[in-house]
């Protein structure tokens, strides 16, 4: 009887190491949306899962000042107030470890 | 009255099965084989004995320094979950850079500043690595800008082409229909 299930473990090893997830890179990733015609929100995290609470997230004018110098809470999301002038969102996790949104790539509410 | 009951005859698919078990068994051993040329190909490639990546685009100077930049593999940008595709470039930077170039960033269009400047490149200055965004709204007509800041504080900037530095991405792009 128990003889009749060996194929079938043999099938569950084959499909175990054949599909199983390949390794890769930890991606920054950021999402902002408008929620309000005032107010708009970012969420921060990586391409594997992990959140980001507490990573620098600037709201930058075109001009390179820093108009919003702040970071994710423990949520990894921040509300932050558009400024009037021409901006861009940039998610800071490290050099190299940036995420760049600009004004128009911003989903209105 | 005789006692003997007859055994209960087998099926034909135990049958079959405990006669071919055997085979199947060493067949199940040969399937791996057949993996091994692609296996012991992409092993070479991670491991640069196949050079810097696929596609090699060859000796880039970016001002006084420069580097060899290469695509690790010749195909479409690969999805990287949230992230969106990305795609794998190496590079190897020239021997008296080595001691001066602190970082080296890769992005699709000019940065606009050295905090944005892309993605970095990390792992030993003769074989880097770094995992590019290319968003499906880019241009077929995109450039690829790499920054280099030295110890010194230096900044330099060079750009290439995306059409010269990855074709397949360009093939990629335009198969997306050019997205707004």
């Amino acid at each position: 009887m128990s003889n009749a299930f060996r194929p079938l473990r043999a099938a569950l090893l084959v499909l175990c190491t054949g599909f199983s997830a390949s390794a890769m890179a930890h991606n920054p990733m950021c999402e902002c949306k408008a929620i309000d015609a005032e107010q708009i929100k970012c969420t921060g995290g990586f391409s594997d899962g992990s959140s980001a609470p507490g990573v620098t997230l600037d709201v930058i004018g075109y001009d390179e000042t820093i108009l919003l110098p702040g970071k994710l809470g423990a949520d990894s999301t921040l509300i932050f107030k558009k400024p009037a002038a021409e901006f861009y969102v940039l998610f800071d996790a490290g050099p190299g470890h940036v995420v760049e949104i600009d004004q128009a790539d911003i989903e209105a509410p | 009255m005789s006692k003997t009951t007859a055994a209960p005859q087998p099926s034909r698919l135990n049958v079959l099965w405990h006669k071919w078990r055997f085979h199947l068994n060493i067949l199940l051993l040969l399937i791996p084989l057949g993996f091994m040329p692609k296996y012991f190909t992409n092993a070479a490639l991670i491991r640069g004995d196949t050079g810097l990546g696929e596609h090699e685009i060859g000796e880039i100077q970016v001002g006084p320094w420069s580097l060899r930049l290469a695509e690790l593999r010749d195909e479409a940008p690969r999805r990287d979950g949230a992230t969106g595709h990305v795609k794998a470039f190496n590079a190897a930077l020239c021997d008296a850079c080595i001691e001066q170039v602190k970082a080296t960033y890769l992005r699709i269009g000019k940065p606009r500043s050295l905090r944005a400047a892309g993605v970095i490149f990390f792992g030993t200055p003769y074989r880097m690595g770094a995992s590019l965004p290319v968003p499906e709204k880019t241009q077929a007509d995109a450039e690829l800008w790499i920054t280099m800041e030295g110890w010194d504080g230096a900044m330099h900037q060079a750009a290439i082409p995306l059409s010269q530095a990855s074709p397949a991405a360009i093939a990629w792009l335009n198969k997306q229909g050019g997205k707004p």
